[in-house]
């Protein structure tokens, strides 16, 4: 029996911190075919840091999914 | 899709795995598990099986458990909305008569970044023994510029309190031709809109026991999801995943504010390691409402256009909103109707306070009541009845959008054909009202894992590493295990809640009933399959030839060969049939629809507005059990009660302190503020399990508002509905002001 594959469309373990987070990490979903006809662009995601477990990093910037990347140059990035 | 709906996909993150879930918005009627045509037990109402132990008091939530020389953890939290810590001394906490254990939370030179934020925690023999510690530490700190509210951020003038600026504009979405557009309408509206900060107000707080036995962690968490948090333990204290359990046998609410340990849970595992002794760490309500998530606010000033004949043309839309300290306020809008023309840029505002989570349908709530309001003032400038304007410009239907069929139908059951114009002309203080709105959500799951045996006794245990928020999932699993063996729901055994049970996702995005009922089926069917195995020879037939019904084990082709279920399973003798299975795709879906009408009474004297009654019309495919769903549907239309008339986190402009974090003035509905409340589920058993938890509160708020705004004549364009408010609109239209 296959374990089930997470399915954040926002973090990836090949681009991001090791240490984001954010719910849909932990939820499994399927998309609803209707949904990007009727929703727009919007993003409502609240990430935070399991060195942390703040909406901000170790060294006391916000974490999210723009910041937390490989060279960034914050030293706390895994 | 919960948090991260709309973004659009980054091909080089997403990829495979997009594809891989892209599944279809029915169910597979050829699936093996299919759902049973005739239906016993499910679509049903079943009372929960966990009532008895809830109602006597005997369920043990986190906050009920108590574990042999147990401490009690507080935290110090800070009292500045911006501040850097210069000096962390724990010596005189340490000191205090019972205390155990002192940890930082915030470093020496950190900052802290509203009031509320973390400093440090501390464990002792009683609880006030450790709030006496946790104000025993001794701090200093370097006060620094804030921002207590949006207005403030958004002020040329305003300190850069946030790395990389206080406001983040997000990229300017566009569609069609926002000049062609206007162009071709015949009327238009230009308003601005706002919603507040809402809080979570889940009624067990956040918190949890934490006990170390060597190096192993047993933790009885409040939360979402029990293997997520057994994760985010051993992430952040860098031990193997292997070594932690959490437990979750039953919890009071989170809304989408409670997927992993927490501050509070990280400090409480800390606290206990060093102490060597059990901790428990619940949070208040005043740490609740400053910490532990909200809903962000929402404001949107808008320039829309519609035609002579009532069709939308043009939208245009600047919107901003605080999630708090830099963390994001996006919202959909439009919500639902189609503008063939749009234009909109959001900008996220950060300000000095406990930063947004994941809140019931997070987004939708917002954008609901900002695009319904938009489509009543629309409606009324093209003398249209709202529900003819709403149907003219909803998108096609599909079995996920049934927005126009639910209109009518709710319209007819609400007495919609009873609604007067805008402005109820009946003398008195009294002025009655109708409003609507529509919903929409995703709701479609996967992944769960669950495990099955027979025992030779008959018993049956169905375990599952699912958790039931309060809303019934104990009760779902027992009603498809029972239905698939033929037995009743009082026969089946159900465990869950912890993560050492097969796993399964957290409970968030309305995706737990779609994620678990097919775990629960499939296994279910597999364990059935053992035991005829087993028990075949006895009956005479071939194991393909055996179901179960009636309480009896028996042949499909000759009912009248088989078996009790006690007298199959002495069969088994001392060996029980266990199966390991999980969900398959073909039994769940995704996309819902929903409407909702309010009938509301406001006093125009002392502006109160009372909802007299609400209607929901609502799907979510294959009902379960009938009752949990009135269940989850009543849940979040109270909660919609509260968000449009009451419920606001109301930050103090000169020190951005919450001035009402309690449950004294942060309102929420009570009893006599409840109204009456109709259901009409719309049962689509052909679209297999769709979640329903976030759907019913989505709209609610956007009819409360149209149907004053319908009652008084007069638009209140932000929620909260106060008294003040609308006394402020109506003494504004007296004096020519509003519209």
């Amino acid at each position: 029996m296959a374990h089930p594959v997470p399915e954040s469309r926002l973090v990836s373990p090949d681009v991001h911190c090791a240490h984001l987070r954010h719910k849909g990490m932990y939820v499994l979903t399927t998309p609803d075919p209707g949904e990007q006809k009727h929703a727009g662009t919007w993003d409502a995601t609240a990430y935070w840091c399991t060195q942390t477990q703040k909406a901000m990093g170790p060294d006391g910037s916000a974490a999210n999914a723009a910041c937390c990347v490989a060279g960034n140059g914050r030293g706390c990035c895994h | 899709m919960a948090d991260e709906p709309m973004m659009p996909l980054d091909e080089s993150i997403a990829g495979e795995q997009v594809a891989e879930v892209n599944l279809p918005a029915t169910a597979n009627p050829n699936s093996p598990y299919a759902w049973p045509k005739e239906r016993r037990i499910l679509s049903t109402r079943v009372n929960r099986i966990d009532g008895p132990v809830k109602v006597s008091g005997r369920a043990k939530y986190s906050y009920d458990m108590k574990r042999p020389g147990m401490l009690y953890g507080r935290i110090l939290r800070s009292p500045h909305p911006h501040a850097r810590i210069t000096a962390l001394d724990l010596g005189p906490a340490l000191k205090m008569p019972g205390v155990k254990a002192a940890v930082p939370i915030a470093k020496v030179g950190g900052k802290l970044m509203y009031v509320g934020d973390e400093v440090a925690a501390v464990a002792a023999v009683t609880e006030d023994q450790a709030r006496d510690a946790a104000r025993a530490i001794k701090v200093e700190y370097e006060i620094l510029p804030f921002l207590a509210n949006v207005e403030q951020a958004l002020q040329p003038e305003a300190p850069p309190v946030f790395e990389g600026g206080n406001v983040k504009a997000s990229q300017t979405e566009e569609e069609g031709s926002i000049t062609a557009g206007f162009a071709a309408a015949a009327h238009i509206v230009e308003q601005t809109y706002n919603t507040q900060v809402q809080t979570h107000v889940s009624l067990e707080t956040h918190g949890c026991m934490c006990e170390w036995e060597g190096e192993k962690l047993t933790a009885w968490v409040s939360t979402q999801a029990v293997h997520g948090t057994r994760e985010g333990f051993a992430t952040s204290l860098g031990i193997p995943q292997a070594n932690v359990r959490v437990i979750t046998e039953h919890m009071g609410g989170g809304f989408g504010s409670k997927f992993g340990p927490d501050v509070q849970g990280i400090a409480c595992a800390r606290l206990a390691k060093e102490a060597k002794a059990p901790v428990q760490l619940m949070l208040d309500r005043r740490e609740e409402h400053l910490a532990a998530g909200n809903r962000p606010s929402a404001y949107a000033k808008i320039k829309a256009g519609v035609s002579a004949d009532g069709m939308l043309t043009a939208f245009e839309a600047e919107s901003w909103g605080t999630g708090g300290a830099g963390a994001s306020s996006g919202f959909p809008l439009p919500y639902i109707y189609t503008f063939p023309n749009r234009r909109r840029v959001h900008k996220d505002v950060y300000i000095n306070a406990g930063q947004q989570r994941a809140m019931r349908a997070p987004g939708h709530p917002q954008g609901c009541f900002i695009t319904e309001m938009l489509m009543d003032e629309l409606a009324d400038r093209v003398k249209m009845d709202p529900i003819e304007f709403r149907i003219r410009n909803l998108p096609p239907q599909a079995p996920n959008a049934m927005w126009r069929e639910y209109f009518k139908i709710g319209a007819s059951k609400f007495g919609w054909d009873k609604r007067h114009a805008t402005g109820d002309p009946t003398p008195g203080p009294i002025k009655r009202g109708m409003g609507c709105a529509a919903n929409r959500w995703g709701g479609g799951g996967r992944g769960t894992q669950a495990q099955c045996e027979i025992l030779p006794d008959g018993g049956v245990v169905v375990r599952c590493g699912t958790q039931d928020l309060g809303v019934g999932t104990r009760t779902l699993i027992a009603v498809i295990a029972a239905e698939t063996l033929g037995l009743q729901v009082k026969d089946i055994k159900v465990e869950l809640g912890d993560s050492n049970y097969p796993f399964s996702g957290g409970s968030g995005g309305s995706t737990t009933a779609p994620a678990v009922s097919p775990a629960i089926r499939v296994t279910v069917s597999k364990v059935l399959q053992e035991l005829a195995t087993r028990v075949a020879p006895a009956i005479g037939v071939a194991a393909a030839d055996i179901t179960a019904s009636g309480g009896r084990v028996h042949s499909k082709t000759t009912p009248g060969k088989g078996l009790s279920w006690a007298d199959a399973c002495k069969r088994l003798q001392t060996t029980p049939v266990s199966v390991n299975a999980g969900w398959e795709p073909g039994l769940s879906a995704s996309g819902s629809s929903g409407v909702q009408f309010a009938e509301v009474s406001v006093d125009i004297e002392t502006g109160i507005a009372k909802v007299d009654r609400i209607l929901c019309v609502q799907d979510c495919g294959l009902i379960v059990n009938q009752l949990t769903a009135e269940s989850q549907c009543i849940g979040g239309m109270v909660m919609g009660v509260g968000y449009a008339l009451y419920e606001d986190r109301i930050l103090d402009r000169n020190t951005a302190m919450q001035v009402n974090p309690n449950m004294e003035w942060y309102l929420v509905p009570g009893m006599s503020d409840i109204p009456k409340i109709d259901i009409m589920l719309m049962n689509q058993p052909e679209r297999g399990v769709i979640g329903i938890g976030e759907p019913p509160t989505i709209s609610t708020a956007a009819a409360i508002a149209n149907a004053v705004a319908n009652a008084i004549g007069v638009r209140v364009r932000s929620i909260p509905l106060t008294p003040q408010k609308v006394l402020t609109a109506l003494e504004g239209e007296r004096a020519g002001g509003t519209q």
